[in-house]
């Protein structure tokens, strides 16, 4: 019933929520899978990981492998958190970009583009690559009316550290505020409510000192307490989905917290020093260069101390239900005028801002998941910035040219239904959809062949009408550690086929290793429940039958799917990674080898479900 | 046996059936494959938290008791809160606040069928083998194929497309009665359902409507889903009511009818149509079950938040709760149905209940 450009954003929305919960940590397992796979190499990592790979081992034992290479590169990364070491980190992760390609253990499909249309009355900044839900409204303006309105899925939060979503995040990020911000969602971090900050020499100890003129909606001065207060909420209170962004090095901040035999963090045990009203101070439990990055998450953002009491030493001025679809209280342009969940959000202008006081008078978003009722409430001129489902767009109607941030500038019809011309962005997104392998029972010959025949071009052509950037590089250009050259010098280099599919590549691989369409080898290939996937499956399977794959396809539930990963159950799959925030480590961790090893997972390893541990030099002796 | 007697046995009856479905619920909640610990907590929860919330569900407690909990809970609408579409709100609450949008979706949804349909079918059955029949017969064995969700994506692309100039049939949907286009309403979205009032008449708060455009305005908004839901018995209607109006023109009793001298009039409208009736009833009650399911579709299209959307949400998400307190609503709005469908046999019928 839902079309595809609806069910994908539909999919998106729930795919981030499920990969924030991985990148959090742990994740549901079914427990004694292993058992059921005596002979294959997914429980153990000795012998069976031997036998897999023979087929290269012989002429790659000399050197070290390329997950030798991706271990190595990782571990000078983390090894060197200080600033200066900036050039060599970037090297290291590129080199693990190198080895991923080289052994084809992730295959990357496409970057998603985001367009954006607004009528010529509207004026809006232009939004980057993390996405429109991070722009502050206060300077779009609307010519003729008082009001801005919008269009918005479900979402049932206002709670900062509950929101997991993009929906959410649209509406909190103009009610409530954090210390850092991308402002438009473009990637380059400025201060919000942070006037400066120092860092110690080791890299460990923070100094926040917040802006003095600052207050809350109901007319209090923000104060340092309030941060602490705020802080401590994502670890402590119940309803935190965040705390591994606080707690966790490299994937957040890593702030240094006391914990008790459970594992959960002890009350006001969390190293946050409220040095004065205008200065904090926080401990982190290793150096971490991404700190001004992470701080932005809008699990970050600052409420008044006490406003809710759901964490030890505070009773609440309101309870949290009321807190997360009643009432709000931030420092933001904007205070919440009314939610009526599944219906519509408003909020009103703050009078007082202590920025630029916005020039619209409220925001409304109408909520609506069905695309057929957006572009219908768009077309009504109902909403005045808006997106656009496949089922109406024409690339054609696209009139635009690249700035220089990489984002298509212009304007887009009159087209289809559409009578007018309306403005354009399309921006590439900061998020990574792919195939992974499970190295341990797919051989590489194999998989480099898949990487020949795959033709991503054609598959967001197909899929997309085009409204997708082809993807060969786990890391987006947006944010490739040598910036748009070093991207260019590595698509270059790129081995596989670029833009079409090269069969002769893919037979020749997989003649060296010995497999010939006599003597094929099976591939399964599990996608979740994605059109685009299932098409670009379909279109592997065609191209690479009678080379000596037998590729079968098949689809599981997204939640199950992860877990027959973590179970080391899985030989070729589809799945994606969207960034919170705009730093490399965070994404690349799961690409960490021993990382990877499902054997581990949840609780140990959080990495894909590659099991690219057992290609490790040490690993297979 | 009397036909009241027949009545209340039939009301008693309904009982068991309750039972039955909330103890099939019960089990499908507690036995099912969703761990209710699990779903409410998410992935991360500590064994601490799980089992602490074990036991504040009551999850440690006899199987027994929790069934007589289960079933006290139910019967007096104390469902508890949903655990993931409006996490922590009360389920009851949610319902009630989608309920209204969804029984003026039904309402019109059973009424313009209802006047549509039938006259339709009775005309087609007076006049058999006419082109008049043809057209409305076959008419509506089209209309029925047209599967909803089709009709509401036809239906909104054709009625958007009247707003500038592209009138249809001279007709633009926007400006026709109240104005949407100068209000900037759309005409997707949830009625608002904020003309009616109570007004307290010798103690009694007696409903009255306080604004007029409002009714017509949400009336506007309605109608194109409401009749696109209402297509399928509409056209079930009209094809019954065709069939029953040729068996009782050709029963014998009418033909009596005539002989006696009965004037047309009298011979349609107190002997044929009374009795045509009778098989148009429980197609007519049972529509309430269709409506239950269609509107999942046409509301979400139409964007209209009401139950249909909910139950939908409910069951792609894995709220147990939600689902099965929705499922037992849907189960009593039709047990209810069922009942007045008897009640109405027993009016109209005067045969019902006798004795074979």
């Amino acid at each position: 019933m839902p079309d595809p450009a609806n069910g994908e954003a539909v999919e998106s929305t729930s795919r981030r929520r499920l990969l924030g919960l991985l990148g959090g940590g742990a994740a549901v397992s079914l427990a004694g899978c292993s058992d059921q796979e005596p002979s294959d190499g997914s429980d153990g990592n000795d012998t069976d990981g031997e036998d897999g790979t023979d087929g290269e081992d012989g002429e790659d034992e000399p050197q070290r492998t390329n997950a030798d290479k991706a271990q190595a590169a990782w571990e000078r990364a983390v090894n060197n958190p200080l600033p200066e070491d900036e050039e060599l980190r970037q090297e290291a992760y590129i080199e693990m970009e190198e080895a991923v390609r080289d052994d084809a253990a992730v295959i990357p499909l496409y970057h998603s583009l985001t367009e954006r249309f607004w009528y010529d009355y509207v004026d809006v900044p232009l939004t980057g690559a993390l996405g429109s839900h991070w722009q502050q409204l206060n300077t779009t303006t609307v010519e003729g009316q008082s009001e801005l309105n919008l269009i918005a899925s479900t979402f049932d939060e206002l709670d900062p550290i509950m929101s997991t979503d993009t929906e959410s995040s649209r509406v909190i990020t103009q009610i409530y505020e954090n210390l850092t911000s991308f402002p438009n969602g473009v990637p380059e971090v400025e201060n919000q409510l942070l006037a400066e900050y120092e860092v110690s020499e080791d890299g460990t100890t923070w100094t926040f000192t917040l802006r003095d003129d600052v207050q809350f909606h109901d007319g209090t001065q923000m104060t340092a307490q309030d941060v602490k207060y705020s802080w401590r909420r994502t670890v402590e209170s119940e309803n935190s989905e965040r705390a591994g962004f606080t707690l966790n090095q490299p994937v957040g901040l890593g702030i240094d917290a006391e914990t008790d035999d459970d594992g959960n963090v002890v009350a006001d045990s969390l190293a946050i020093e409220v040095v004065d009203d205008r200065t904090i101070e926080i401990q982190l439990v290793g150096p971490n260069p991404d700190v001004l990055d992470v701080i932005a998450y809008s699990s970050f953002s600052v409420i008044p101390e006490g406003y809710v009491g759901d964490i030890d030493g505070y009773d609440g001025e309101v309870t949290h239900q009321e807190f997360s679809t009643e009432v709000a209280n931030g420092t933001g342009p904007f205070e919440l005028d009314a939610f009526n969940v599944d219906e519509d959000v408003t909020v009103v202008r703050n009078d007082d801002y202590y920025g630029e006081v916005a020039s619209v008078e409220a925001v409304n978003w109408e909520i609506i998941e069905d695309s057929q009722a957006q572009w219908t409430y768009a077309l009504e001129q109902n909403a005045d910035i808006f997106e656009m489902p496949t089922f109406a767009y024409e690339a054609d109607a696209v009139d635009a040219e690249a700035d220089d941030r990489g984002r298509q500038v212009g304007t887009y019809g009159p087209a289809g239904e559409l009578n007018e011309e309306v403005n354009y962005v399309g921006v590439a997104e900061i998020s990574t959809y792919y195939f992974a392998f499970n190295v341990s029972n797919t051989e590489r010959a194999a998989r480099q062949a898949i990487a020949y025949v795959m033709n991503k071009e054609q598959i967001v052509q197909e899929v997309f009408a085009g409204r997708g950037t082809a993807a060969y590089t786990f890391l987006p250009p947006a944010i490739w550690p040598t910036g748009n050259d070093g991207y260019n010098d590595f698509l270059d280099a790129y081995p596989y086929s670029l833009g079409e599919s090269d069969i002769q590549g893919a037979q020749s691989v997989l003649e060296e290793a010995g497999i010939t369409p006599d003597d094929p080898v099976d591939v399964t290939l599990t996608t979740y429940e994605s059109e685009v996937f299932q098409t670009a499956g379909e279109l592997i399977r065609d191209l690479i039958s009678g080379t000596g794959i037998n590729m079968s396809l098949e689809t599981s539930q997204f939640s199950t799917l992860q877990s027959r990963g973590e179970d080391g159950d899985l030989q070729m799959y589809s799945l994606g990674w969207i960034w919170s925030w705009p730093a490399v480590p965070y994404g690349m961790f799961q690409l960490e080898p021993r990382n990877t090893d499902t054997s581990t997972m949840p609780t140990e390893t959080n990495g894909f479900y590659l099991d690219w541990q057992t290609l490790l030099e040490e690993e297979a002796e | 046996m009397s036909r009241w007697e027949y009545f209340v046995k039939r009301l008693l009856l309904t009982v068991p059936v309750l039972f039955s479905v909330l103890t099939f619920l019960f089990i499908m909640l507690r036995a099912g494959p969703i761990d209710p610990v699990a779903a409410r907590l998410g992935p991360q929860a500590g064994a601490a938290d799980r089992e602490q919330l074990r036991e504040r569900l009551g999850l440690n407690d006899p199987l027994w008791e929790q069934y007589v909990d289960f079933i006290t809970d139910f019967i007096t609408f104390n469902f508890g809160q949903s655990w993931v579409v409006q996490a922590e709100r009360d389920i009851l609450d949610i319902a009630v606040n989608a309920a209204p949008a969804t029984l003026w979706l039904g309402f019109w949804a059973i009424l313009l069928p209802l006047f549509i349909g039938i006259p339709l079918g009775f005309y087609a059955g007076l006049n058999p083998n006419t082109l008049g029949d043809y057209a409305a017969s076959l008419g509506g064995i089209v209309w029925q194929a047209l599967p909803n969700f089709w009709l509401c994506v036809i239906a909104l692309a054709v009625l958007r497309r009247t707003r500038e100039g592209g009138e249809l049939l001279g007709i633009n949907w926007y400006t026709l009665g109240p104005d949407f286009a100068a209000r900037n309403i759309s005409i997707t979205g949830t009625p608002r359902l904020e003309w009616i009032s109570t007004t307290d008449v010798l103690m009694f708060p007696l409903p009255y409507i306080n604004d007029w455009t409002a009714l017509a305005i949400d009336i506007k908004l309605i109608l194109p889903p409401a009749l696109i839901l209402g297509s399928a018995s509409m056209a079930a209607e009209l094809r019954i009511g065709r069939t029953a109006m040729l068996e009782t023109v050709n029963s014998k009793f009418v033909e009596t009818a005539k002989a006696k001298g009965l004037s047309d009039r009298v011979i349609v409208w107190k002997h044929i149509f009374r009795n045509a009736l009778i098989p148009l009833l429980p197609v007519i009650t049972s529509e309430a079950f269709l409506l239950i399911g269609g509107s999942v579709i046409v509301e979400q299209i139409f964007n209209i938040n009401g139950l249909g959307r909910i139950f939908f949400q409910a069951l792609t998400q894995g709220d147990l709760p939600m689902a099965g307190a929705l499922l037992f609503l849907f189960t009593v709005i039709i047990l209810g149905l069922n009942i007045l469908q008897d009640f109405l046999y027993t009016v109209i019928d005067p045969r019902v209940g006798y004795d074979q």
